[in-house]
């Protein structure tokens, strides 16, 4: 019994720690790259309810940001694939590395003004249904070089790692 | 007098949930004065969480507080993410000096890369700045040796407060 409680409250906690750092890393990215942020604010309760209730339920594959060019040019891409521990394997603590994340946001690729983002999420399976989402279709990485620039956050049942795709 | 609460963000809380209890803190404080009224402050903060939840988020509050600035009273309100979140013990009684404010400014920080759009976000009220507060710049300023302050227009006061506060 108890351990299904600390089991719960532990997921909880990772659900909302990662969901934290992904909404964060993309406000951050979006801003550098001065790309319009009123949708994302606008929207931000029910997308950090969205990521939140998918990591819960261990459904979401990935957070993308796409940044689709006025010319039509979708690029940079950054992904933000989450990886779920065993229970019990994870590492206890909450940890973000939002050096890394600086280093990461030095080397991004500049977009031209005019470029707007769209938010994409991939799944495992079968995920529940959240407000404000509905089915799309990504853009192509095909042609896209990639980079993986490792783990963004790590908690006790899943951590946010963070890959670059660009031209 | 000047004050420090810090506020436990993710994984205690969402962005979202950790605003409002910024929010919360700040309205409570201020509801004490016969001045000011709190749907007043209750607006403010929601005209401030565009930006507000992004700063939790990115985990800019952990090393960038919020000033609160409604004289006699002034409080700096940061936050605490990761692991030390879980812990934290927190104080969100209002801050005492409320009762005797006759007007607010809550400072918001201005980190990189965040700079425009929480200036953008100070314009939206009279009660919201992007600046730090007066005397503590013009504290800073002095004690950097900026060779435009000039005898007379240092806030003396404010600098024998700061001196005196200091461990």
């Amino acid at each position: 019994m108890s351990y299904t409680s600390t089991s719960t409250t532990t997921r909880t906690h990772t659900a909302t720690y990662l969901t934290d750092v992904v909404m964060g890393a993309i406000a951050d990215i979006l801003a550098d790259l001065r790309i319009d942020l009123t949708t994302l604010y606008r929207d931000w309760d029910q997308d950090e309810h969205a990521i939140r209730a998918w990591i819960l339920e261990g459904s979401l594959k990935e957070v993308v940001l796409e940044c689709h060019q006025p010319g039509g040019t979708v690029a940079p891409i950054i992904e933000f694939p989450v990886a779920y521990k065993t229970s019990g394997t994870g590492d206890a603590e909450f940890t973000a590395s939002q050096a890394r994340l600086a280093r990461f946001r030095a080397k991004l690729d500049r977009v031209p003004p005019g470029t707007t983002y769209r938010l994409f999420c991939t799944f495992h399976g079968p995920h529940s249904p959240q407000p404000g989402w509905s089915p799309g279709t990504r853009a192509s990485t095909e042609g896209l070089r990639s980079i993986n620039y490792g783990t963004l956050a790590s908690a006790p049942d899943a951590s946010a790692s963070m890959r670059y795709r660009y031209r | 007098m000047r004050r420090h609460r810090d506020i436990a963000a993710a994984p205690r809380r969402s962005a979202t949930e950790t605003w409002q209890a910024i929010a919360d803190l700040v309205a409570d404080t201020l509801d004490r004065s016969p001045h000011i009224d709190r749907v007043e402050v209750e607006a403010v903060m929601a005209t401030a969480a565009t930006v507000g939840r992004p700063l939790v988020a990115g985990g800019h509050l952990n090393q960038h507080p919020l000033t609160l600035v409604a004289d006699p009273m002034r409080c700096t309100i940061g936050t605490v993410s990761g692991t030390a979140a879980l812990s934290l013990e927190e104080n969100l009684n209002p801050i005492p000096g409320g009762a005797q404010a006759t007007e607010f400014t809550l400072h918001l920080p201005t980190p990189d890369p965040l700079e425009a759009v929480v200036r953008a976000a100070a314009e939206r009220s009279p009660h919201l700045s992007a600046d730090p507060p007066a005397d503590l710049a013009l504290a800073t300023r002095a004690e950097a040796g900026d060779g435009e302050v000039q005898t007379g227009l240092v806030d003396l006061a404010a600098l024998a407060r700061r001196k005196a506060e200091r461990p």
